[in-house]
This record gives C-alpha cells, sequence and structure tokens, in this order.
C-alpha cells in the first residue's frame, strides 16, 4: 500500500463522511487557486496546516513526506516565470516583476497541494470509489477504478521484489543489462496484470459474478456540525483575505 | 509531466477540463457498452489500467544520467486503444493526484488532456499509419511511444505557456521557454521510452501472444490487426 493512503487509513477523521472532508480539503483547495496569492494563499496554507496536524491528526513526518514531492514540483515550476525572452537587454533576461509572480505561483501551489493532501490523508480511495456511483460516474467505470486500485499495488508490490532479485542477480550493474532488467520488469507487469484479472475472474465466476462488484461501504453520516463549521472556515478565509489585501502592502 | 495542483489560474483549469470532457465522455461510453457486452473485460480493464499506472512508477535511466518515468500512454494507446486510454488515463492520473501527491485535481483537465488524450491519439494515429504502410511492428511501436511522449510534452508547453505568456515575446516566447527546457530532459526520455516500450513489446510478443491477439495488436499468424482503425473510431 502507498504511504498516503495507508495513513489514511488509520487517520482518525477516516470513519467520517467522505463528501465532509471532500467540501473541507477541495474548498481550501478552491480558495488556495481562486484568492490572491498575498495574503489568501498564507492564509490557506496556515489553516490547512493547522487542520492538518491538529483536528485531523496527520503525523509531521509523514506530511513532509507526501508534501515535499509537489513542492518540488511548484519550485522548479516556478523557475522560468523569472525570465524573459527576447526583450531589449538580451535574449535570455531577468523578467520584470518575475520574483513576485514566481513567488505568488509557489505560494499558490503549494497552499493547493495541502488542501488535496488534506483530503487524501484522511479518506482512503476505497471509501470514495464505491460512492462515485451515486454521484453519478457510471457503474462499469468505478468498476473498473476499483480492480485497478486492487491490482495496483499488488503489482507494484510484485514488481518491488522483481527489482530486488534483479540486482541480486548482478542486472542493474550495466546500462544494457539495466535496459534489459527493465523491459524484463515492463513486460513481467503486463503478464502478472492479465493473469491477475483472469484469475479474479475464475475466482468470481464460482461466486456468480453477474458483471457487478459488490462492495461493503462503511456506513457513514454526514455531519451537518462539521460542514458547517467547513462552511464558516472558507467563509472566514475569504473574508479577512478581502479585508487584508485592502490593508496590506 | 503532471502540471503541480493550482500550478494554473482557474479559468485556464477550467477551460481545459471542458475540452477533454468530450474525449474522457466517449470512451467512458466505450467502456459502458465494452462492459455490458461483456462483463468479464472490468477485470481485463481493471489490469490494463494498473498497468498503466505501475508503467509510471518504472524507473528509465536518462541520458544526462538522472532518471525518469515513462508516460506509459504510447504503449497504452497501442494496446487498448485511444478511447479507453482517454478513461484508464483519467483514473490513473487521479490515482496519481490522490495516492503520490503528483500531478493535480484543479489541473486534472490540462493532464488529461496531454497525456490522456492528445499523447495516445498522436502515438496511435503514427502507429496506425506506419502499420498501414506495412513497416515492421516494433518499428511502429518505436514510433507510435516516441511520439506520444513528445506530444503530451509539447502539450504541456503549449499549455504552461498560455497560462503564463512571456512578459516581453508573449505566447511564443513562453512557448519557446518552456519547449527549451522540457527539450532538453525529453527528447532524450522520448528516445528512451520508445526502446523501453519495443523491448517491452517484443517480450509480449514472445510471452503473451494470446493477450496481444485478443486485444488486436497482433492476428492469429502474429501479423497486424486490420480492425485497429475500427476500434479506434468505436
Amino acid at each position: 500500500m502507498l504511504p498516503i493512503d495507508a495513513a489514511a487509513h488509520s487517520n482518525r477523521w477516516r470513519r467520517r463522511h467522505p463528501s465532509e472532508k471532500a467540501a473541507l480539503g477541495f474548498g481550501l483547495t478552491l480558495c488556495a487557486v481562486c484568492l490572491p496569492p498575498w495574503p489568501g494563499a498564507v492564509l490557506v496554507a496556515a489553516a490547512t496546516l493547522t487542520v492538518l496536524l491538529g483536528p485531523a491528526g496527520v503525523a509531521p513526518r509523514h506530511l513532509w513526506r507526501a508534501f515535499r514531492i509537489p513542492l518540488g514540483f511548484c519550485v522548479t515550476g516556478a523557475i522560468p516565470l523569472l525570465f524573459q525572452v527576447g526583450g531589449p537587454e538580451g535574449f535570455v533576461t531577468f523578467a520584470p516583476g518575475g520574483p513576485v509572480r514566481a513567488g505568488e505561483l509557489l505560494l499558490r501551489t503549494s497552499s493547493a497541494s495541502l488542501g488535496v493532501l488534506l483530503f487524501a490523508f484522511t479518506t482512503p480511495v476505497s471509501d470514495v470509489l464505491p460512492r462515485l456511483v451515486r454521484a453519478g460516474v457510471p457503474a462499469p467505470v468505478v468498476d473498473v477504478a476499483l480492480v485497478m486500485y486492487r491490482i495496483s499495488f499488488l503489482l507494484l508490490d510484485a514488481m518491488s521484489r522483481i527489482r530486488q532479485a534483479q540486482a541480486a542477480r548482478l542486472g542493474l550493474t550495466t546500462r544494457a543489462a539495466a535496459w534489459r532488467s527493465l523491459a524484463g520488469l515492463g513486460a513481467t507487469a503486463f503478464v502478472r496484470a492479465f493473469d491477475r484479472a483472469q484469475r479474479l475472474q475464475a475466482g468470481l465466476a464460482g461466486r456468480g459474478y453477474d458483471g457487478t462488484l459488490r462492495v461493503l461501504v462503511p456506513e457513514a453520516v454526514v455531519s451537518r456540525r462539521f460542514l458547517a463549521a467547513t462552511g464558516a472556515l472558507l467563509t472566514g478565509l475569504v473574508a479577512v483575505t478581502l479585508v487584508l489585501e485592502r490593508s496590506l502592502p | 509531466m503532471h502540471i503541480a495542483e493550482g500550478y494554473l489560474p482557474p479559468l485556464h483549469a477550467a477551460a481545459w477540463g471542458v475540452a477533454s470532457a468530450p474525449f474522457v465522455v466517449h470512451g467512458v461510453r466505450a467502456l459502458t457498452r465494452e462492459v455490458k457486452a461483456n462483463p468479464e473485460s472490468t477485470l481485463l480493464l481493471g489490469a490494463s489500467g494498473a498497468f498503466t499506472f505501475v508503467l509510471s512508477a518504472l524507473k528509465i535511466p536518462s541520458v544526462t544520467g538522472s532518471c525518469s518515468h515513462p508516460t506509459g500512454t504510447g504503449l497504452g494507446a497501442i494496446l487498448f486503444r485511444p478511447p479507453i486510454m482517454a478513461v484508464l488515463g483519467t483514473i490513473t492520473l487521479l490515482f496519481q493526484a490522490l495516492l503520490l501527491a503528483h500531478g493535480g485535481l484543479t489541473t486534472l483537465g490540462a493532464n488529461v488532456f496531454s497525456m490522456a488524450i492528445a499523447g495516445p491519439w498522436a502515438g496511435f494515429g503514427v502507429y496506425w499509419l506506419l502499420r498501414r504502410f506495412d513497416v515492421p511492428l516494433m518499428v511502429s511501436v518505436f514510433f507510435g511511444a516516441f511520439v506520444a511522449d513528445l506530444v503530451t510534452y509539447c502539450v504541456t508547453s503549449v499549455q504552461l505557456a498560455l497560462a503564463f505568456p512571456d512578459p516581453s515575446s508573449g505566447f511564443l516566447g513562453a512557448l519557446g521557454k518552456f519547449g527549451s527546457i522540457f527539450a532538453v530532459t525529453q527528447i532524450p526520455l522520448a528516445v528512451s521510452e520508445g526502446l523501453l516500450t519495443v523491448l517491452v513489446m517484443r517480450l509480449l510478443v514472445k510471452s503473451s501472444k494470446g493477450e496481444l491477439t485478443r486485444l488486436g495488436v497482433l492476428l492469429q499468424g502474429g501479423r497486424k490487426s486490420d480492425t485497429t482503425t475500427e476500434a479506434a473510431v468505436r
């Protein structure tokens, strides 16, 4: 299982209804994207971090490990904004206002990433997928996504073990050997995926499979208090941002 | 290359979502039809999607000495056809955003357009065209994967240039800027992905001829399928 999903399964908000957490996490993400980066994204990031590390109980170490990946993309994505091409001063020069634009982008992307991480760290994907049918997603698509989700972990685990075996047999010592091993890994993943699907099919056929994958979904009631608190937090963030935007330089 | 969460302005994010929607809806309808006609194909399609997801976790040795991962869109489009790939790619991108913090939900539409629509359709188009001219399977597979990878990055460059035009030279300057940054790493990576896809396909022809025949990549005698166009249009 991947670290974020593993953490979500043991999170203290696990039993909460996914739509509550979606409203909070995606609401914060939307605020981060739509509000002015200064001071909006800073306020949203602060609020999201407070919720993540406080009420949601996400371990700071887990959060940092997950957050450093999008943070790296945010930083590298902001660097091109520092430069301009084809100005009167030269072919590539520093862009006027580039640092401000790059800084604003960095604030917006990192703040928005935290909002999605809030949802991901508190809601296992297996809790979300079966409920998508009620949201209007066609059942066959949800079934395919469920099978994808289950088989992915098995495949990732198998590939990790195959990789170790290849390394132990000196399969990664030279560039040519590494390419051969990599190709073998890709082909094995394909063969294993289809083998798993055939075995799943045989197993389900024996249990009267009629084309619908029925799974147990943990019962959860939508908390109006949680939704009201979410609404208050989001409204507060918007209001404070608009007030501060006028008063701050 | 996934565009990170929150990277695009809200209007651009929404516009790319709208642009991707018809292709994804078309794919969903094709997938739903397929599953209703053959319920057991749910598992096969799920396995195919899992394969695509796992493929993106493979690390390719890059020419510069660093590593990157294949997009998997070329191989996916050749094996499963572009409409199905649009759906599987969308689910894969969703999983990557939620499980790996790679990509994003507000940028999902833009990422779907480049990685699950433009790349697969371009790669499959080149593959299909070459097969029509009786170019050997492995050569066609190489160019299919190469073009799929390259088109994905070109479309991403266009998306970024539209969102962040250069202060001095506008859209074209920004396109050159983002395109040249990607070109340093992505042209070698596209070649690498093409080569890797050929190696994978060679192994599959040896070990999984039955599956490739079922998917329409090979006929019983190991020749290309003439039904590939029909399947893609469907």
